[in-house]
């Protein structure tokens, strides 16, 4: 057994040893340890430098409040910095490195920090690099980051998962003490939904630590009845290694389940972490307390360590961390340290008591251990990195009394642990009798048990954890709980408030962000007297730890110095989550590939045998082009797309357009007033292209829409806003004009739907379509929509519309034909040499033939800027007409649509750049508009474009001067009438 | 946050989408550009509680008009909006 | 001319590899069957019209629609809740080719009615870790008292739209049945698998 292990006892498993290693060198721990307690076990003292001053540092803590063992765990991409060795479960082969030091812990060069401390003082980097500003970033923070600092994160990708889930009960319950388990208890048997999380991985919580009798029996035997009883249960779930870390509105719970933080490596297919959302009717809070320091001169001293925390370890883990203790206490809970360190086989060198006198109980032990009880304070630890060596004491009266020891058990009472309590910006409560802050006003739904809400005893801890349980299932609908309430004794607390004593050198109120009594001192000084600003001042309370062992001893102090009282001097406001949470677990599945859903065209594995290059469009993934071999870049391949469908037939899978069906007798009505043109005139079998506006009078969307029956509109919208436009429709239909009577369902994904498109069409669709349907230009014209019989027996709907300006029909058929569709316009097309073409050769030829889009329809256009203001109707009313009228929407200089094409033939256009009048030079004054999109016109070749121009319709033949900040390009254009192709439209009529 | 839906049940705030100030009612056609000014633009600033709608998009679709309160997120009402579903309404 | 062959390709066809995944080991804690061939119809009710609504479906299935979120099976289809006063009517496969047309002359007048056969995926997960995979991508409460057998739930997976009911328990535990946006289905079918691997997936398809 190690250098600092008991011979006996402890909830460690001595047959089971597991080797680690800490900064590479090799030790051997005991199933059941955590880090913390096998490194105590092993005798080490030093863990870790400090944050600003690199001071040495040892553990300090057993619990998730370690301010200061933090360590790297693990290597490569699982390397995870700020780890809490107290919380760390010890499992074979783990790999721990001390942080913040170099080059080694031993040996930290920075350490020299400390003898620049009195320059190092609160807001000292507020105050020292202001000027020159500029060697910020070269100098002052890169300095700064490297001395100061956690942690270094990983340098490659977590190869570990994180996921997410939920969870719902009647009663979740934070915390498995004496509180926590009784309330589990007394829901589970009144029949409620009980979760209940403990942040360790036994059961108990102090009750593991701190022994004592329930019911008669060892408080152990206790733990484990109650267990096993519960996991009796079908509907408690007991969730060990969770915190419970955030409190929101309704009844949710956050909580954090280290899943396989236990092992060195997950098991294939399980995640590492899991972020559970739990539901909850109501919350038992028994989350305990915590146990605060007294600050005094050394008290960083590695070996000084809270005294709760020295009987974990010596009850719980059998670890001694001193062999000569000396405890200094101003409560009658720190004693029970002096039992523990005994009964292991410890020595006490004496008890430093702040209190006047102490009870008899106390005095009988004193003589059993032979230890001296001294009436005062500690002033100052003499030793270093090597640990604890002298302690000396002020007593009371005057004298100083010296004492030899290796370490240092400090007790200045107890903290709840209130942060769950708070997360809806309750205020704590100050409590004069224990003097500390209990849970104020509570989040709804939320009950406080034991000492978590200041019953400190464990009689008192069982009979609130047993009450809470009890109300909380009766409050979510449950009857009443079976069964006693457990009895144990009600140990007396008294205290005798002390927060720090005065020394030579540093006493330390926060560890980790090295904030010293001296510190808030100066805060104070300065002006920052309110707890939110001490703390943003000296950095108090922030970090890792988020201050659970500082605040109260830090806002003490402050107290003390303006003389206000701790109730009025108040806390900081309380935050979730209650622990760290990596950013992986918040992300959960969410990543790389996962990062988001993807939508498939129903012809996407049909165009990827074809190799064609995809383009995210929102979620959708579209094919952006289909490259041929030799060809050596896109424009050459989106080029050759254009021609073919100009000069023969090609498609292209539009099915990702919003669909929606309007059906109903007042189809027509509803669509005259969400359009600005009419609707409700359109013939069965005819097609309309229609603009939304938003109430305010600024295009929303644009599409197609045909009339199929008396009863039955198909609406297409764009791509982008497809969701958004079904939304726009039901508020319409439910909120605005509930009168009419009229139904919308979604049908983007029920139709795959291909533009067909080239003067080749018609040939195309004869080979495809039954010979029984007209498809000439009377028994299908222009705008014309309806069902079609396909070769082969299927039902298509084809709709003769074009936005390529070429003769042109949009085909669809149900989703799962749309593969089949893809190969069959293949097929039907081979011989007029059919080229499917993607997104790209659609922007291009939609740019030729000046049709808008999303660039133009961005927010901030009117119908009457994109050209198209006649449509607007003037015998209805519709959303967006009475904000369309405002002088602003009409004023003759609004900027709108233009054509842009370079003077200089052979120049390159790009989308954004500014237009000027010729000459000017690029201010405020002088832009006059943008260009919106471009492309290069293999018809035109050239490259043309649209923008948006101030009275550009006026201006067609003008010379401007384009300007382009992003690439310091400034060149000539002309502005030319929207339509570059055809103008006359002879293509797609024909 | 949980929002409880009138068709649904409770549900999590992730299928809702917020639209804002239930109060706003749209003017008819003719009432002129100062009426539709107001309903477009013109919202108090609560603190308090506030009628807002609420669309279960991520579920049954329908429109909701909840009553919350701005200062604690507590919902005090969640109704229908008029024309949810297939009821009958007289305009 | 030949005619053209029209083969429908279910949205899952690549997706979905049939056979063991996830962790080998033990019995597979869930299986995930894409059912195909099935038919689909939304039903709106018009306004005012529900007790009509009601009635055509009473004659032509022989339950009543589901007024709350419920799925009701009737003869030749299982009517699944999709929103007030609305329900999908879902068709087995092979289910008669007039199905469209007996729909649309007992709804006449009283409902409007949409095709979604073909817009829709339908993923069937049942088994002993089933609620455990589920709880990981799905807000609704699905424990047993909670979601009872015939409940239907109209919700969001991974924020996509799904309408999800639960059939009669089999020997292995719980049967629920999704359906879910076909070009969404890929995807969801990749977030599935992945959450349910530490339980071990069968993965199959058959017929609706």
């Amino acid at each position: 057994m190690s250098s600092h292990r008991t011979a006996s006892g402890g909830l460690i498993d001595r047959g089971h040893s597991l080797r680690f290693s800490f900064d590479g060198e090799s030790m051997t721990g005991q199933a059941g340890d955590t880090l913390a307690s096998a490194l105590i076990a092993n005798g080490v003292k030093l863990v870790g430098r400090s944050f600003k001053y690199h001071r040495p540092r040892g553990i300090f803590t057993a619990g998730s409040e370690e301010p200061n063992a933090l360590v790297e765990l693990r290597s490569g991409g699982r390397r995870e910095p700020n780890t809490r060795a107290t919380t760390i479960e010890l499992f074979d082969g783990l790999e721990a490195t001390s942080q913040n030091r170099w080059p080694s812990l031993k040996h930290d060069f920075l350490s020299i920090n400390q003898l620049a401390s009195p320059i190092f003082v609160a807001g000292f980097y507020y105050k020292t690099f202001m000027w020159p500003a500029k060697l910020w970033e070269s100098f002052y923070e890169p300095m700064i980051r490297r001395a100061a600092g956690l942690g270094r994160a990983a340098e490659t990708a977590d190869p570990d998962h994180y996921e997410k889930a939920w969870a719902h009960c009647d009663v979740v319950i934070a915390g498995s003490g004496p509180a926590g388990l009784t309330a589990a208890l007394a829901a589970g048997r009144a029949g409620a939904r009980v979760i209940l999380c403990e942040e360790d991985f036994v059961l108990g919580g102090r009750l593991n630590a701190d022994g004592g009798e329930i019911d008669g029996k060892p408080a152990r035997e206790w733990v484990a009845a109650a267990e096993a009883e519960l996991r009796g249960m079908p509907d408690v779930r007991i969730m060990t290694r969770t915190t419970l870390t955030g409190v929101f509105d309704g009844g949710v719970y956050s909580a954090l389940e280290r899943v396989n933080d236990h092992v060195a490596v997950p098991p294939e297919h399980q995640p590492r972490q899991r972020l559970w959302r739990i539901v909850a009717k109501r919350a038992v809070v028994a989350a305990g307390a915590l146990e605060r320091p007294i600050a005094f001169s050394g008290n960083d001293t590695p070996g000084v360590m809270l005294a709760s925390a020295v009987r974990t370890y010596v009850n719980r883990f059998a670890a001694l961390p001193a062999k000569r203790l000396v405890l200094f206490t101003n409560n009658d809970d720190g004693w029970k340290t002096v039992d523990a360190v005994l009964s292991a086989g410890g020595q006490v060198a004496a008890v430093v008591d702040a209190r006047p006198a102490v009870s008899d109980a106390h005095r009988a032990l004193a003589g059993k251990g032979q230890f001296a009880i001294l009436h005062g304070g500690i002033v100052d630890v003499s030793g270093g990195a090597g640990g604890v060596r002298r302690v000396k004491a002020a007593l009371t009266g005057g004298a100083v009394a010296e004492v030899e020891a290796d370490g240092v058990a400090v007790s200045g009472g107890w903290n709840p642990a209130v942060g769950l309590t708070s997360y809806h910006r309750g205020r704590p409560a100050w409590r004069e009798d224990i003097a500390a802050f209990v849970p104020g006003a509570l989040p709804p739904g939320m009950i406080v048990a034991g000492s978590a809400n200041g019953a400190f005893s464990l009689g008192a801890c069982l009979r609130e954890g047993f009450a809470a349980g009890s109300q909380a299932a009766a409050d979510a609908g449950h009857g009443a709980a079976a069964g006693n309430v457990p009895a144990a004794a009600d140990e007396p607390y008294s205290l005798a408030p002390m927060w720090h004593v005065k020394g030579k050198h540093k006493a330390f109120v926060d560890f980790q962000n090295d904030v010293t009594v001296s510190d808030v001192a100066l805060a104070q000084r300065e002006g920052f007297e309110s707890v939110e600003h001490l703390k943003r001042y000296t950095t108090l309370g922030m970090a890792t730890d988020q201050g659970k062992t500082s605040n109260v001893v830090g806002l003490a102090v402050m107290a003390e110095l303006t003389g206000k009282g701790i109730a009025e001097t108040g806390t900081t406001i309380y935050r979730p989550p209650y622990v760290p949470t990596a950013i992986g677990a918040l992300a959960g599945h969410h990543r790389d590939e996962n990062f988001h859903s993807v939508r498939l065209p129903h012809s996407h594995h049909w165009a990827e045998e074809q190799g064609a290059v995809f383009v995210d469009t929102g979620l959708w993934k579209r094919a952006q082009w289909y490259p041929k071999k030799g060809e050596k870049d896109w424009l050459e391949s989106v080029t050759r797309e254009v021609k073919a469908v100009r000069s023969g037939v090609g498609f292209c899978d539009v099915s990702t357009l919003g669909k929606i069906d309007v059906r109903g007798p007042d189809a027509g009505a509803f669509l005259d007033r969400v359009y600005i043109n009419t609707f409700s005139t359109l013939g069965v079998g005819k097609a309309r292209y229609g603009i939304m506006l938003r109430e305010d009078g600024i295009v929303y969307d644009d599409g197609t829409t045909s009339r199929l029956a008396e009863d039955h509109y198909f609406l297409t919208t764009t791509t982008a806003k497809a969701g958004l436009v079904m939304q726009h429709l039901e508020f319409c239909r439910q909120v605005l004009f509930p009168e009419l009577d009229v139904q919308l369902a979604t049908v983007t994904d029920q139709w795959a739907q291909f533009s067909i498109a080239g003067p080749k069409t018609r040939d195309l669709l004869r080979e495809l379509v039954d010979p029984s349907e007209d498809l000439s230009n009377e028994g299908f014209p222009f705008m014309a929509a309806r069902e079609v019989l396909l070769r082969g027996g299927l039902k298509a709907r084809l709709f003769r519309i074009s936005f390529s300006g070429e003769m042109a029909f949009e085909i669809s058929v149900p989703g799962r034909y749309g593969d089949a569709m893809a190969r069959n316009l293949m097929i039907a097309g081979k011989a007029f040499g059919v080229t499917p073409y993607g997104t790209e050769a659609l922007g291009v030829m939609r740019i030729e033939k000046g049709h808008v889009a999303g660039p133009e329809l961005n927010g901030t256009t009117t119908a009457g800027d994109l050209g198209l203001g006649k449509m607007m109707s003037t015998k209805k009313d519709y959303i967006g007409r009475a904000m369309a009228g405002r002088e602003a929407l009409v004023a003759p200089d609004r900027q709108v649509v233009v054509g842009v094409k370079p003077v200089d033939k052979g120049r390159r256009l790009r989308s954004g750049a500014h237009l000027l009048p010729k000459d000017a030079s690029p201010s405020p004054q002088t832009d006059q508009g943008y260009v919106t999109s471009v492309c290069y016109s293999p018809m035109l070749e050239q490259w043309i474009g649209l923008g948006l121009v101030a009275r550009g319709r006026e201006r067609h033949g003008e010379i401007v001067t384009a300007y382009d900040p992003l690439r310091s390009e400034t060149y000539e254009v002309e502005l030319c009438d929207n339509v570059f192709y055809d103008p006359e439209g002879g293509r797609q009529r024909g | 946050m949980r929002i409880n839906c009138p068709f649904c049940g409770p549900r999590e705030n992730g299928e809702f989408t917020y639209l804002g100030d239930a109060k706003p009612v749209r003017p008819e056609g003719g009432a002129g550009e100062e009426a539709f000014y107001d309903y477009v633009y013109l919202r108090d600033n609560v603190a308090g509680e506030m009628s807002e709608w609420w669309y279960h998009g991520g579920g049954c679709r329908s429109w909701l008009k909840a009553v919350r309160n701005t200062v604690t997120h507590e919902f005090l009402s969640v109704e229908a909006a008029p024309g949810a579903g297939g009821k009958a309404v007289q305009k | 001319m030949a005619d053209f062959s029209w083969t429908p390709v279910s949205p899952l066809q690549a997706a979905l590899k049939p056979g063991r995944l996830g962790e080998k080991s033990g019995p597979a804690g869930l299986k995930l069957t894409e059912l195909t061939g099935f038919s689909l119809m939304q039903v709106q009710a018009r306004r005012g019209r529900w007790a009509e609504t009601e009635a055509a479906a009473q004659g032509l299935f022989g339950v009543s629609a589901p007024a709350n979120p419920a799925a009701v099976e009737g003869s030749g289809a299982t009517l699944v809740w999709s929103g007030p006063q609305q329900f999908l009517a879902l068709f087995p496969a092979g289910y008669g080719a007039d199905w469209e047309k007996r729909l649309a002359d007992a709804f006449a007048g009283s409902a409007s009615l949409s095709d979604q056969t073909g817009g829709r995926a339908m993923i069937r997960i049942q088994g002993a870790r089933a609620r455990d995979m589920l709880a990981k991508v799905c807000s609704v409460d699905l424990h047993p008292r909670a979601f009872a057998t015939g409940a239907a739930a109209a919700t969001s997976v991974d924020h996509t739209g799904v309408n999800l009911w639960r059939r009669a328990d089999d020997a292995e535990g719980a049967v629920f049945d999704l359906i879910v946006f076909s070009t969404f289905a890929g995807s969801l079918w990749h977030t599935l698998v992945d959450h349910a691997a530490e339980f071990g997936v069968e993965a199959g398809r058959h017929p609706a």
